[in-house]
Parts: structure tokens; C-alpha cells; sequence
């Protein structure tokens, strides 16, 4: 088990830059998840760890040594891919055990991680079948089965649900997390779900234009997001935003789920507009308005709520739920 | 990956010094070639690695070329040949194609095999029972049998590329255009045959530089003067004036001209079809 | 974890049977009539022709098998077709080492990942391809003509011209002199073929395998050879009919007689000569139509092994 710190991360290809000074401190342990738009670096960065793509200038330690000039196979990690990679010549056995013909384990000793890591994961059954004749399912547990025989330091994950349709996903999100907490291995994971980053993580990395926008537990981001980008990517629906209604604010922001129907002078904020469209959820309602001054609005409301499309209403929030950002987007300190 | 920017710097020349290499000696005897033929007599024995400069350069082998052989007329005949059989080879086989493809009709799987054979089987050796067939019909030194034989040669390759492209048009399409009523006929040449432009191109360049280059046919079924192809009319030739240097280089040179021109022009649809699905 | 719901994909194709109907058939005929014609009814026919003798009078008469007895067994026959047919297989043997490995070499080195020039490598290295058979046959017979010395200054400049000799003239070295050419001219097509094939696999495959500990010799040993399996398979057989079908090459640079002495006549010439006769014997077509039907079998043997031998057990991995 190894801890893994960036310092000063940068890398471009060619003129364009991916990612711009990333500094990240990942504990022993720890369950860290990537979270970011596509094609905000973060699956550059992933790579960067596992060694597969090399930085243009910081450093990058686990276990507190310096990896930069280790190859990937030198970096006791392993790595479970989106497309999970499985060699389509070799059986699921031979998949699991490729990656150990390169070390000094002996032929039995193979031939036991294989075997308990296919126990693990239930795959015994499948282990004289190509990839071609497992289901998705399957070839996903063949896939984090040849990274748990490595025994590695470090689990990198580079979206490795995004394959799944959205019931395997939730069942096997279940599984890594009780996995994880099973070896104890520090784990990265990438992923653009801010779902999948809210429950599996222990830590979240914000990141967007390759830039580290937030690091925190998911509590954190939801209650004190740092700016206008977190608050706003993580959390479903999106936190409504509202231009300048404040003295103080350039933005100020409230989450639907936060907002009550009414209009009380104790209230943080208050707003007021025509209903735009209405869904009932059953256990809740969704609300969705155009303000007067033409911005969107949404509102979480009970299920049995009752609202006509072209109705006027208005919401507001508690003081405590309302977040205020400056010119630049950064949040203000509260009060 | 880190591939090629990963190897030390000493790999990453060695393999550029190879590639370099081997290019040189894929290119240089063709630039070889060519540069002489633009040189006099002297400067062909003399320096023969060498750019022709003010007082080597001569276009003689040209103008004797020229004067002593039609290659004009070898030129109309090869492209009369060639577009002609294209034409044929693209429209026939963009059809069939599309019959094999989207129609599940009975004996669908045995024609499609039967459209196949013709892809490794050649048909040079059906020629004797081609020559009496065409003496039979009257057709021996006409450019007409030619074609006849290069699209029936053409087709199982064109049937076969271009109904695999056909598959992945997204069957809705042809579907949505089944509800608005359009009759099969403009569905394939009004929707499918427009789609399928980018495979066009590849076929077309797969069929059309074997039928430039063929010597076989031409010297077989017609050999008259007035139906010589390039390919034939430069072996002629050179089998005639083999001790004149200047005129069997300009003539090489003239012959390589054409297909070096549609090469620079075509490269990039030729590669990325034989290369097809590998695009990244 | 759970195996729950995740049975394997199965694709079923749910169109139905149409009826023919005019359409089909107006799509279907052009094509396979032409192709019935002028392909398939020719190969037929010179398969029945090689069971007829044609006398002087130009009258044919059904012989059966005698056309084979006489082609393997008269040695005015015999002699040629056996010589004919080892000089063939020297010219498949030299392609598929020499053409064959170095195609794959160039397609390795081409599909090195950020390889500058990648395309201009490529579209150069192709370039003889295109050419004519007798166009490229011609030029190297200019460039190793002893009169033009190009290939002897050449080595002299390298300090090995007393290697120089007039290969394409002599009868120990003519046949591998002419099978190099055709090496040199053809090395494109596996080279292109093999290189999309490494295009094709996916660039996790190599990640994940690098991740796994193999270097660069490894993922290739590995991983991609035996993903590319299939296209080295393709690569033969197509290697195969192409060398039991030419004949250009040698036809343009050694004429109907391919010497020095027969010395570099394959099955294509030698099936020229039988049809159209030269010197010291007539044409004939009957006994053409028998070296066309013993190379068809040739081919045809060929091509069976591959489907039912080699690409059976080569067997394509879905990617």
C-alpha cells in the first residue's frame, strides 16, 4: 500500500496545454475519484500516474518515491480501462496472469492469485473462456480481476462503468466500494458521473480545463463548493443560479432541493416567476420556471405539490442554503 | 501509449534511418529512371546519378518517343479502357452489392458465394476459352473486349467492398425512406449511392490501377495497332529500340507520368482504403 | 460480484425473407451476367477444353484425360512443366520470407505511435506498386544491365564491386534476381495490409499490457502478433495466387522463353507458350487449356488449404 503525491503536474501535447500545475496529496488507503467534464484532463492525469504518458514538467511520488523515469510496470500499479482491455486471444485465465509472467512469482504461485481472484469476483466458472463469450458484466470483473492478481499499491480506474448498462452499473459501483474497502488499496478513479463520484469517494478532485478546481470529501463540495464550476457541476438537478440580486454577490446560487414555495421576508433569497413546465417524480415534483428577468429556474417541491404551467409562483431559501460567488466566481465566506 | 516518443533517443534514430533507407531504395530506381531520361546519351554513361544540368539535359529520347511510336493514341486507348470498365465495375457492383445486402431474398447467401470466387480465382485462366469467345464475336482487337473482361474481373472485389460499407448505413434510413413511400430504385440511387461516395473512391482506385497496368489482356486480345494500350505499346516499343537509351527511358518515363499524377492526387483515399476502419 | 442479468450479447438478425421480385433482379443482373460470361463460363470452358485434343486440321476430338497424361509424362512436356513449376515455387518461397517479413517490419516501424513522417514513409514506400509490372521490370533491367554499370558503380562506391555479376543474365542467379524485383515492386501490400491490421488493435490493449509489465518486444510477441494472425494469413494467401498467376514481370523482362534457359520460366510463361507456341512449337489451345486448368487447380488446392486450414484455426478476435 503507497500513498501518491503530484507536485507541480503540468502537460502539454504539442502547444496545447491538458493540464496546468496539479498539486494532490492521495493517503494510504484512500478512495480518490476524479471528477471533471470530458476532456478536462482528468483521464490525462490517471495516465500520467500509471506511467503511460510522461509529465512535461512536476513530480509525481508513490510510496514517497520519485516515479517520473519508472515504467509503468515498475509503479506497483494497476489499471482497470473503459474499454477493460482484455486480450481477445487469451483465455480469462491467461488474462488474469499475463501480467504476472513478467515477475519472479513461480508457476504455483500464478496459479493461486489467479484462482483467488477469480473467487472473489465469481468469475471461476469462466476461466477457460475468451473475453468474446462473457457478457459486459463479466468482462468487467475480468478486467479489475488482472488488476487485484498484481496485488498493487495503487487501483487506478479510468471510467470503468461507462460500458455498463444503468443497473449493472449501480450494482457493480456497490461491488468496487465493498472491494475496496476490502484490500485497503489506495484507489484512484476517474469518472465525469458526479453520482459515481459522490458515492464512492473518500475524496473528490474537482477538475476542469486541467485545472484542479476543488479537492474535498463529497460533503464538502455539496455544502461549501469553491466556485461557480463545482457548485454548479456537482448536485442533480443543477444549482440555480441568479445574476447580481444581492449587494454584496455578483452570483448567488441555491440548490432545487433547497428552495420552499413563498414569499417570507425572512428568506435569504427570493424569486419570482411564470412556470415553464412541471414533472411528478411521485416522491417529489420538479418545478421548472423562468424567472422574471428571463433566467431558469428550478425548484424541488413535495410530490403532491400542484402547479399549472403558465401559473405564477415564488420560491425562496433559508439564509444558511443560499451561496453567494464574487465577480470571479469564487464563493464568499458565508454572512 | 508511449510507443515511438518512448524509445531512447538512439532507437528513434535507428528507426528513422531505416524507414529513410528503405524509402531511398524503393524510390531511387524509379527517380533514377526518370532523371535520365531528360539527359543526352552521354551524360546517361557518363554521370548517370547525377541532376541533368545545362549541358547534359536533352529532351532526344523524347522526340524520338514520339516520332517512332503513338503514344497519344496508347494514352486515349488505356483511358478509354479504364474509365470505361470503372464505370461499369462501380455501377454493376454497387447494385449487386446492395441486392446481396439489404434484400434477404432465397439463394442470397449461394450468389453472394458465387460473386466471390471470382476474388481469388483469376480469370487469366479462363484466356483461351476468352479468345475464342471474343474471335467468335467478332471483338479481337477492339477496346470493347477489353472492358467487357476487365469489369467482369473488377466486380466480386467491388461487390464485396462496397456491400460491407453499405451494411453500416444505419437501416433507418433506408426505412424512413420506405414510409414516405420512395420506390426501392431511388432509395439506392438517391440515398444509398450518395452515402457510400468514400468507398466509391477506394474501389475505384483498387480496380482502375490493375486495368492500367495489365499487360496480359491487351497483348492477348488486342495486340493491333490501333488498340495498344500504354502498358503494351511501351513493351513493344522497348522490345523494338532496346539500344536506344534516350528514347526507353523517356518512353518509361512517359508510362510512369500518369499513374504518378493520379498516385499524388489519390494517395490519401487510396491509403485510408486500404488502411479502411483503422482511422484514428 | 453479482453474475446477475449479464448473459452473453447474442445479435439475431430479424429481417425477413423477401420474395424475389423485379428489383432484386434488375439489381442483381447486369453484374452477374457479365461476370457469368466473361468469368466464371471461361474458367468452365477451359476446364472442358483440356479434355480435347485439336489435330492440325484444327478438328477436336474428346481425349479425356490424355491432354494431363501427356503434359506429365511426354518429356516434351513433362520436362518444362516440372521446371516450370520448382521455378514457381522458388518465386513463392523467395516472396513469402523476403516480401513477407520485411512488409511486416516496415508496418511495425510505420505503426510506432507518434512516428514523425509516418504518412510520407508510407505513401513513398508504396509508390512501385503502383506501377506497371513491365514498367518496374524494365527499369531494373536498365539499372543491372551491365552496359549502364548504375549497379556496379553503386556497389563500388560501397566498396564490393567485384560482387558485381550480370544476374539477370546468368542461369544460377536469374531466378532470384527477377524474384527480388517483384519483391521490391510488391512490398507495399503487406506492408499497408499489416500495418492496418496493428492500427486495429487498440491502443488500451498495448496500454494495459504495458501496465502489466511487458516492454515494447513483449506487447508485440504477445499481444499483436497473434492479434494480426489473421491479416499474416491473408497476406499469404493472397502472396500465393499472385505468384501462381504472374507472369508479366517475367514475360516484359525475359521475353516467351524466360532464360537463360528456361531458367527463369514459372507456370504463367509457361502457359503462354503452350497457347501461343514459339520457336521450336506450335500453339496449341487444347494443351493451353490443360497448364490453365492444372494452375487453376494449383490455385484452387491453395486457396482451400487457407480456408479450411489455416483461417479455421486464425480465427478473428472480435476486438
Amino acid at each position: 500500500m503507497a500513498d501518491v503525491s503530484l507536485a507541480g503536474v503540468s502537460k502539454s501535447f504539442g502547444s496545447v496545454q491538458v493540464l496546468k500545475d496539479i498539486n494532490l496529496d492521495v493517503k494510504d488507503g484512500e478512495f480518490v475519484v476524479f471528477v471533471g467534464p470530458s476532456g478536462c484532463g482528468k483521464s490525462t492525469l490517471l495516465r500520467i500516474i500509471a506511467g503511460l504518458e510522461r509529465v512535461s514538467a512536476g513530480e509525481i511520488r508513490i510510496g514517497g518515491e520519485r516515479v517520473n523515469d519508472v515504467p509503468p510496470a515498475g509503479r506497483k500499479i494497476a489499471m482497470v480501462f473503459q474499454s477493460y482491455a482484455l486480450y481477445p486471444h487469451m483465455t480469462v485465465y491467461r488474462n488474469m496472469a499475463f501480467g504476472l509472467k513478467f515477475t519472479r512469482a513461480g508457476k504455483a504461485e500464478v496459479d493461486r492469485r489467479v484462482r483467488h481472484a477469480a473467487e472473489i469476483l465469481q468469475l471461476t466458472p469462466y476461466l477457460d473462456r475468451k473475453p468474446r463469450a462473457l457478457s459486459g458484466g463479466q468482462r468487467q470483473r475480468v478486467a479489475i480481476g488482472r488488476a487485484i492478481v498484481r496485488d498493487p499499491a495503487v487501483f487506478l480506474f479510468d471510467e470503468p462503468l461507462s460500458n455498463l448498462d444503468a443497473a449493472l452499473r449501480i450494482n457493480t459501483r456497490i461491488e468496487i466500494a465493498k472491494l475496496q474497502r476490502d484490500l485497503k488499496a489506495t484507489t484512484i478513479y476517474v469518472t465525469h458521473d458526479q453520482v459515481e463520484a459522490m458515492t464512492l469517494a473518500s475524496k473528490i478532485v474537482v477538475i476542469n480545463q486541467g485545472r484542479i478546481e476543488q479537492i474535498g470529501s463529497p460533503l464538502d463540495l455539496y455544502h461549501r463548493p469553491a466556485n461557480l464550476f463545482v457548485a454548479g457541476f456537482i448536485g442533480s438537478p443543477k444549482m440555480n443560479f441568479i445574476k447580481g440580486a444581492d449587494g454584496k454577490a455578483a452570483t448567488l446560487g441555491v440548490r432545487p432541493e433547497h428552495v420552499v414555495e413563498g414569499d417570507r421576508p425572512d428568506m435569504g433569497l427570493r424569486v419570482a416567476g411564470t412556470v415553464d413546465a412541471v414533472e411528478h417524480l411521485g416522491e417529489s415534483s420538479f418545478i421548472y420556471m423562468k424567472l422574471d428577468d428571463g433566467t431558469p429556474f428550478i425548484a424541488r417541491t413535495p410530490g403532491d405539490t400542484r402547479a399549472e404551467v403558465g401559473q405564477r409562483l415564488s420560491f425562496g431559501a433559508a439564509e444558511a442554503q443560499v451561496h453567494r460567488f464574487d465577480t470571479e466566481g469564487r464563493a464568499l465566506a458565508p454572512g | 501509449m508511449i510507443g515511438f516518443a518512448g524509445l531512447p533517443r538512439p532507437g528513434r534514430i535507428a528507426v528513422h534511418a531505416a524507414l529513410v533507407l528503405y524509402t531511398i531504395l524503393a524510390i531511387g530506381p524509379i527517380l533514377l529512371v526518370v532523371m535520365n531520361s531528360f539527359k543526352a546519351r552521354k551524360a546517361i554513361f557518363g554521370s548517370p546519378l547525377s541532376l541533368p544540368d545545362g549541358t547534359s539535359f536533352s529532351l532526344i529520347g523524347y522526340d524520338s518517343v514520339l516520332a517512332k511510336a503513338d503514344f497519344g493514341l496508347y494514352f486515349v486507348n488505356s483511358l478509354v479502357v479504364t474509365v470505361a470498365s470503372l464505370f461499369f465495375v462501380l455501377l454493376f457492383g454497387a447494385m449487386a452489392g446492395w441486392a446481396l445486402t439489404e434484400y434477404r431474398f432465397r439463394g442470397n447467401l449461394v450468389l453472394g458465394l458465387y460473386l466471390a470466387i471470382g476474388i481469388m480465382v483469376p480469370i487469366r485462366l479462363g484466356s483461351v476459352s476468352i479468345l475464342s469467345m471474343m474471335v467468335d464475336l467478332g471483338l479481337v482487337n477492339t477496346l470493347v473486349a477489353l472492358i467487357l473482361v476487365y469489369t467482369a474481373m473488377g466486380l466480386p472485389l467491388a461487390i464485396l467492398i462496397l456491400g460491407e460499407f453499405m451494411q453500416q448505413i444505419p437501416k433507418d434510413l433506408r426505412d424512413a425512406a420506405r414510409c414516405d413511400g420512395v420506390s426501392e430504385y431511388r432509395i439506392f440511387f438517391a440515398v444509398i449511392l450518395p452515402l457510400i461516395r468514400p468507398a466509391v473512391a477506394t474501389v475505384a482506385v483498387f480496380t482502375m490501377v490493375p486495368i492500367w497496368n495489365d499487360l496480359w489482356f491487351p497483348l492477348i486480345l488486342a495486340p493491333g495497332r490501333n488498340t495498344q494500350t500504354v502498358t503494351l505499346g511501351v513493351q513493344q516499343f522497348i522490345g523494338q529500340y532496346v539500344t536506344d537509351w534516350n528514347a526507353v527511358l523517356s518512353s518509361l518515363t512517359l508510362a510512369i507520368a500518369p499513374i504518378l499524377l493520379l498516385y499524388i492526387l489519390f494517395s490519401r483515399s487510396l491509403v485510408r482504403g486500404l488502411t479502411a476502419g483503422a482511422v484514428k | 460480484m453479482t453474475a446477475a442479468a449479464d448473459s452473453a450479447p447474442e445479435r439475431i438478425d430479424t429481417r425477413d425473407t423477401t420474395p424475389w421480385s423485379t428489383y432484386i433482379v434488375v439489381f442483381l443482373a447486369p453484374a452477374a451476367i457479365v461476370y457469368t460470361i466473361f468469368s466464371i463460363y471461361p474458367l468452365f470452358d477451359t476446364i472442358r477444353l483440356s479434355l480435347y485434343a485439336q489435330d492440325a486440321n484444327g478438328a477436336v476430338s474428346f481425349v479425356g484425360p490424355g491432354n494431363f497424361v501427356t503434359l506429365l509424362t511426354d518429356p516434351r512436356w513433362s520436362g518444362p512443366f516440372w521446371n516450370a513449376l520448382k521455378n514457381n515455387l522458388v518465386f513463392f518461397a523467395v516472396h513469402m520470407v523476403v516480401q513477407n517479413s520485411i512488409g511486416l517490419a516496415l508496418a511495425v516501424l510505420l505503426s510506432l505511435p507518434a512516428l514523425m513522417g509516418r504518412n510520407i514513409y508510407r505513401t513513398l514506400i508504396f509508390l512501385p506498386t503502383m506501377l506497371s509490372v513491365v514498367i518496374i521490370g524494365f527499369i531494373w533491367q536498365l539499372i543491372l544491365s551491365p552496359l549502364w554499370g548504375v549497379a556496379r558503380g553503386f556497389l563500388a562506391s560501397l566498396g564490393a564491386g567485384s560482387w558485381f555479376a550480370p544476374w539477370l543474365g546468368l542461369e544460377g542467379t536469374a531466378l532470384v534476381t527477377v524474384s527480388l524485383i517483384s519483391v521490391w515492386q510488391f512490398v507495399g501490400i503487406p506492408m499497408m495490409l499489416i500495418y492496418a491490421a496493428l492500427l486495429n488493435i487498440p491502443d488500451d490493449l498495448v496500454d494495459a499490457a504495458t501496465v502489466d509489465g511487458a516492454n515494447q518486444w513483449r506487447v508485440f510477441w504477445h499481444i499483436k502478433l497473434p492479434l494480426i494472425l489473421p491479416t499474416l494469413g491473408v497476406v499469404a494467401i493472397l502472396t500465393f495466387v499472385g505468384n501462381f498467376n504472374a507472369f508479366d514481370l517475367i514475360y516484359a523482362m525475359k521475353g516467351a522463353i524466360a532464360g537463360p534457359n528456361f531458367s527463369t520460366d514459372i507456370l504463367g510463361t509457361f502457359f503462354y507458350r503452350a497457347f501461343f507456341g514459339y520457336q521450336l512449337q506450335a500453339g496449341s489451345k487444347t494443351m493451353g487449356a490443360t497448364v490453365a486448368t492444372v494452375m487453376l487447380g494449383i490455385i484452387l488446392v491453395g486457396v482451400l488449404l487457407y480456408l479450411f486450414g489455416v483461417q479455421r484455426r486464425l480465427q478473428r478476435h472480435a476486438l
